[in-house]
């Protein structure tokens, strides 16, 4: 791994396949050492907007470069960049061996990687089968496997989580996690929120090809996430925080979710608790709602429904 | 290049592919070749001039030109078949310039193409003479000339592979390609001399070109004479060569351009 700084930079990306435009006047960076998410439903164009990162699918308009360069003009550039996209990449009757010494070959790594690597993805049992009688999650380590050889410091993966189960799914993010904490820039993209949420640090949001969102994911999913309160007082409780707020905060929203049960928006949970002791109150449960990203995905990716559109249809 | 040209190499001997291949080169040129130098042209249906005249020894010899779609095969699927397995991901991921890909398959099949017309020819050469010596057959041809034969149809068989590659690149998809490939190599060439007018234009084929290369007229000879048009006139060796070698440099600069800008999806 060379010290360049590997930041990724879109900028105004466009892609059209005949009369589909598949990505369009997109632009965002992945900042180096972080794990971005890469997210929209299936069809957004994540696939698309990755491949024409590594040159595999020529844009319309637009760059994309990695380190200010594009990825065709990166010496080495396997010793850069490594990307994952298909499920299995491998000739069904070739060993993982075979298929790693290919690579390796093609890349210039002695085969003493090749060992190192069937080791740290724990394919050194499965080293010489066939590929093709391999699992998901097996095709999954021998995809990264591959993608590792030459030590890049630049990781693109297309869904890697497809088709795991959720082992293997731990696994893959307690791996992601260490391939970052080793200062890698990884850009993951997926349409199971889920998958990533524990994972990455920024997000980049898109839909039918355009950017919807991008940036922290803590910011994204707003500052004051909802707070829902169990009390047998629950309505004069209601009108109490409503009336009283902390000195400096604007008053809160607060909505009845069924007898002695409020959600409550705009104060966080020990301020709730205070003003609740200062009235003397009871006060039998307070549940902060962090805001899920699968909840932030769907209000950004989902047709023209605002945030509080789709709130309130639920 | 070079470390594309071994990686090329390690992928074309990490399956029995090679082995299979180099098998079935030695049963068509030992097998087929024996066979029919044991049983004599003149006793073929219907009958061939016999091996004591020039013309039996060539039309015994040639047919090992149409055993040609085997390394065209062999070619077509070091391309097809990274899209079909879909490992042009990495390859290209590893060498974005994909000219260097393909010219490395170029080369690496260009090799493989030499040791698949050594074998068939060598096998060949060694069941044709053992035959003749067995049946006591004094031969039409001087023993230089027949080696000279089986080294032009050797070289064919390079030429074959190459333009094999060629049409890997130019179609994606491995059934079609094949298809086309073997289909066009069997029974593409021979229905194209069917249509009166269309036959002046096989020695320009690469079917054509390669009977030159040969100088296997058998067929063509036969062709015409059952559809009672005139004679098919072949080019001149050297000339049918040359053709041959515009193909292969039109079948590689197809390989080499046509991945350049398409997209990977």
């Amino acid at each position: 791994m060379t010290g360049e700084h590997l930041r990724i930079e879109v900028s105004n990306l466009t892609k059209r396949f005949g009369a589909v435009t598949a990505v369009e006047d997109l632009s965002f960076t992945v900042e180096q050492g972080m794990i971005t998410g890469f997210l929209g439903p299936n069809g957004a164009g994540k696939t698309t907007t990755m491949r024409m990162i590594i040159g595999h699918v020529a844009p319309t308009s637009g760059t994309a470069t990695i380190g200010g360069r594009r990825y065709g003009d990166i010496p080495c550039p396997s010793a850069t960049v490594g990307a994952v996209f298909d499920a299995a990449a491998f000739h069904p009757r070739h060993s993982a061996r075979d298929h790693l010494l290919v690579y390796a070959a093609m890349g210039g790594y002695p085969a003493s990687r090749v060992a190192e690597l069937l080791g740290l993805l724990g394919l050194a049992g499965a080293a010489d089968r066939k590929t093709r009688g391999f699992s998901t999650g097996m095709r999954q380590r021998l995809n990264l496997a591959t993608a590792l050889l030459g030590d890049p410091r630049v990781l693109l993966l297309d869904e890697p989580g497809n088709g795991l189960d959720p082992e293997g799914m731990s696994w893959l993010r307690s791996f992601l996690r260490h391939l970052a904490d080793e200062g890698r820039t990884i850009l993951i993209s997926s349409h199971a929120l889920g998958e990533v949420q524990q994972i990455v640090d920024d997000v980049v949001v898109i839909r039918q090809g355009r950017l919807v969102a991008s940036g922290r994911l803590s910011e994204l999913a707003g500052s004051a996430p909802p707070v829902l309160v169990r009390s047998p007082d629950a309505a004069v409780l209601a009108r109490t925080l409503m009336e009283n707020p902390p000195e400096g905060v604007a008053a809160p929203r607060v909505e009845p979710v069924q007898p002695g049960e409020l959600r409550v928006h705009g104060l966080d949970a020990p301020q709730i608790a205070e003003l609740a002791a200062a009235h003397r109150l009871r006060v039998h449960g307070l549940v902060t709602e962090n805001a899920s990203l699968e909840q932030l995905f769907l209000d950004l990716t989902t047709s023209d429904l605002t945030v509080e559109e789709r709130g309130s249809a639920r | 290049m070079r470390r594309l040209i071994k990686a090329e190499f390690r992928r074309l001997l990490a399956t029995r592919m090679w082995l299979v291949t180099l098998l079935v080169a030695a049963l068509l040129g030992g097998g087929l070749i024996g066979m029919m130098t044991i049983v004599g042209p003149e006793n073929f249906d219907p009958p061939m001039p016999g091996l004591q005249t020039e013309a039996g020894v060539r039309s015994v010899l040639g047919m090992l030109g149409f055993t040609a779609f085997v390394p065209a095969a062999i070619g077509t699927l070091a391309v097809t078949s990274e899209y079909r397995y879909r490992t042009v991901n990495f390859t290209f991921l590893f060498a974005p310039h994909r000219w260097q890909v393909l010219t490395a398959k170029l080369v690496t099949y260009g090799v493989a193409g030499m040791l698949y017309g050594l074998v068939l020819t060598g096998t060949a050469a060694v069941a044709f003479f053992g035959a003749v010596a067995a049946r006591g057959v004094s031969l039409g041809m001087p023993t230089g000339t027949v080696i000279e034969l089986l080294a032009r149809i050797a070289v064919a068989m390079v030429a074959y592979t190459v333009l094999g590659v060629g049409m890997g690149a130019l179609i994606r998809n491995q059934t079609a390609a094949l298809c086309v490939v073997i289909g066009y190599l069997y029974a593409g060439e021979m229905l194209l001399m069917m249509i009166p007018g269309i036959n002046l234009v096989y020695p320009w084929l690469p079917g054509g070109a390669t009977a030159s290369l040969t100088d296997f007229t058998a067929v063509a000879d036969a062709m015409s004479q059952q559809l009672s048009t005139d004679p098919v006139h072949l080019l001149s060796p050297v000339a049918g060569a040359m053709v041959l070698m515009g193909y292969t440099a039109l079948a590689s600069a197809a390989a080499v351009l046509r991945p350049m800008r398409r997209d990977i999806t």
